[in-house]
């Protein structure tokens, strides 16, 4: 891409071009249209109820957008900026009440066969999900302006996964009445013509190494943060199951249960060991965090840390997720 | 100091092994030592290990399938209440007697490849066993255990980690371990040979670095060699502190060679029972805790990670076992690791394991 006037680069930074290569070579590798859910979503392989936990988890995403916008207004200088954000915000909230993005969302919950209003109030979200999506909100707030522009720029990528998904809808998903896919159509044209001033304002803002480097890494965590996102509605939908090479046994010593592993034991505190019992692969997640909750007695905190648990579980190898089942 | 708490138990059940690799890091004796617990005691020394506090054990060798008493053997450590991980080169090993280890309670499999190509891995290995490995490593999974690739990197195969990297996605497997040659048993014999350029590591860390990038599987696990870290490895997790290695003629030792050192008075588990050979062995108290560090490791912050590094490696090249590793940039025999690393040369030969005639191979 070539352009009349370049901006001026510091020593040792990268020239525009090479920044935004390498900015879109992070979404090549990172962004989540890669994830398993979203390649099963647009492959048609997604049941009624984990379209339904997506769709509702992800309007906790929107309504967080809004807010992040207005930081980043909040952080700018330049009139010609702010006018420019606030379209942003103005294209999610809509100029009145029943318009905007945010709406058209619950439109699409509505289509999915959610109680919108029950959407809205923010029910039922997952731990990892609320997590992932304040985790963004932060990362801009404790950011300068430029790299919190830069996080924005998996908008970049979101034009692509767009027309994918509304394919993938009417194609896989016809029980989702397409008056809901009204969102997916409006960003269509708003997510490019959105990147394409961010990436502008990055490509010329971004003129000394450090600057840059603060850039990519910002995008790569928002990649890790949307990822995250998907990790947490695909834990909860799907079921999870002690993988047959894991031994629970107890251990005089410590006290305490083991999870033993090819050459790793993990001791198991708190609920652990009630949680691993219960991954028998006959109940998806979502329905083994309620029923420890039941048995904690219900605390606030309790979803969240078996969630923490199941995904430290996976990742450790003692247990997998079989699909889940309608 | 009182003996610790062994979580892990190396049980070496023969030195036998029909491969011949240059770095092989049984003692460079090992024909003289023969195989000298038979199943019913091992079954009684794993029942010892597991009232010690040991959780999972690695039957090795040596090749352990050349024993005919393996299945025994792996019952036997499963009816203990151990976690049997079998550390296997593919032969003479088979995938029928693999599901019969499976069912005697095998958890686990550890399989080595010498290279990621054929002709390359057996001239490694000194003998054919590439297609073997292959057919293994595919019943291993078809039986549905987890599988971990072992890889010794050194100059002659560093080249190739891109392909081990995809031959162990091709094998499903669950862990890669690319480690690279460390001067033990045969490897210091060969040490000319195998030890790799600075570039060669390099390079291949960068490769390793990219692919665990890309988020997909294996765990890739990287093991510098000493020869060009500032810092040694907490050898063995420290010194007769978590992993209790037993030999086939019944030694019982902190490490793999620790029989080498001199002076050491290590006990055998087929004479004195398991608990005792652990806690009271003298040698096995020589080097435990930090009582017998001297300078710098006796003041050294990192002491409680590293655990002063190698007694052996600091035998080997400084002829002190109770020096500094020469691993650490830190340590009055460093010049000795130095001097061994500039040694090291393209197209030297190499003597493989266990050849009579101490064969030299032009490559």
């Amino acid at each position: 891409m070539s352009r009349v006037a370049e901006p001026v680069v510091g020593p040792d930074a990268l020239t525009p071009d090479a920044l935004e290569a390498q900015l879109r070579a992070i979404g090549e590798q990172r962004y989540h249209d890669r994830h398993p859910f979203n390649q099963r979503m647009h492959e048609g392989a997604l049941t009624r109820h984990e379209i339904q936990t997506w769709a509702r988890n992800r309007y906790y995403y929107q309504s967080r957008i809004p807010l992040k916008d207005s930081l980043i207004v909040s952080k700018a200088d330049d009139p010609a900026f702010r006018r420019e954000w606030l379209q942003r915000i103005q294209d999610h909230d809509g100029a009145r009440e029943g318009e905007g993005g945010l709406s058209l969302w619950l439109q699409l919950a509505q289509a999915v066969g959610l109680d919108p209003a029950s959407v809205e109030r923010l029910e039922d979200i997952l731990p990892g999900v609320r997590r992932a999506c304040d985790a963004y909100v932060e990362l801009v707030e404790a950011s300068d302006l430029l790299t919190s522009v830069a996080a924005s720029l998996t908008e970049l990528f979101a034009g692509d996964i767009m027309h994918t998904r509304i394919d993938a809808f009417e194609q896989h998903y016809p029980w989702v009445d397409t008056s809901g896919l009204a969102y997916f159509r409006a960003r269509t044209t708003q997510a490019p013509r959105d990147a394409a001033w961010g990436l502008d304002f990055v490509r010329r803002g971004a003129t000394s190494r450090d600057a840059q480097q603060r850039c990519l890494e910002a995008l790569e965590r928002k990649c890790k943060i949307l990822w995250s996102l998907l990790d947490a509605v695909e834990r909860a939908g799907r079921r999870p199951a002690l993988v047959s090479h894991a031994v629970l046994r107890f251990d005089e010593a410590e006290s305490a249960w083991l999870v033993v592993l090819p050459e790793r034991a993990l001791k198991l505190g708190g609920s652990g060991r009630a949680i691993l019992e219960r991954c028998d692969g006959s109940r998806s997640g979502a329905e083994v965090m309620g029923e420890i909750a039941a048995l904690a007695g219900a605390s606030e905190s309790a979803d969240r840390e078996v969630d923490d648990f199941l995904h430290a579980m996976e990742r450790a190898g003692a247990i997998c997720f079989e699909p889940a089942r309608e | 100091m009182p003996a610790p708490r062994p979580f892990n138990l190396v049980a070496e059940l023969t030195y036998r092994c029909p491969l011949r690799c240059p770095y092989c890091s049984n003692p460079l004796d090992h024909a003289s030592l023969r195989d000298r617990l038979d199943a019913p005691a091992w079954a009684s020394l794993f029942a010892s290990a597991s009232e010690l506090g040991v959780v999972h054990v690695g039957l090795t060798g040596g090749e352990p399938s050349a024993r005919s008493d393996l299945e025994q053997i792996v019952h036997g450590a499963a009816e203990a209440g151990l976690y049997p991980h079998l550390v296997t080169a593919g032969r003479p090993l088979t995938p029928d007697r693999l599901s019969d280890l499976r069912t005697a309670g095998l958890r686990s499999v550890q399989l080595s490849f010498q290279d990621a190509e054929p002709e390359a891995s057996d001239r490694i290995a000194g003998t054919q066993s590439f297609t073997a490995k292959l057919e293994l490593a595919h019943a291993v999974r078809r039986l549905g255990l987890p599988l971990v690739l072992n890889v010794v990197l050194h100059r002659e195969n560093l080249e190739r980690v891109p392909e081990m990297i995809a031959l162990a996605r091709e094998l499903d497997a669950a862990r890669l371990e690319l480690a690279n040659v460390q001067l033990h048993g045969w490897a210091r014999r060969n040490r000319q040979a195998l030890l790799p350029t600075r570039e060669q590591l390099e390079t291949a860390g960068a490769i390793v670095r990219a692919a665990r990038r890309e988020g997909r599987g294996p765990e890739l696990v990287f093991v510098l060699p000493d020869h060009w870290s500032e810092r040694p490895k907490p050898c063995m997790g420290g010194w007769g502190r978590k992993t209790i290695v037993v030999a086939p003629d019944g030694l019982v030792m902190p490490c793999h060679e620790a029989r080498a050192l001199p002076g050491i008075e290590l006990w055998n588990a087929a004479e004195r029972p398991l608990r005792a050979c652990w806690e009271d062995a003298p040698g096995m108290n020589a080097y435990r805790g930090e009582e017998w560090m001297r300078a710098p490791c006796r003041s050294c912050p990192e002491r409680e990670r590293d655990f002063a590094g190698c007694r052996c490696q600091a035998f080997h090249l400084a002829g002190d076992a109770a020096i500094a590793d020469p691993a650490c940039a830190l340590s009055p025999a460093r010049d000795t690791l130095l001097a061994a690393r500039d040694d090291a040369r393209a197209n030297a030969a190499w003597v493989y394991r266990g050849s009579r005639a101490q064969r030299r191979v032009d490559q």
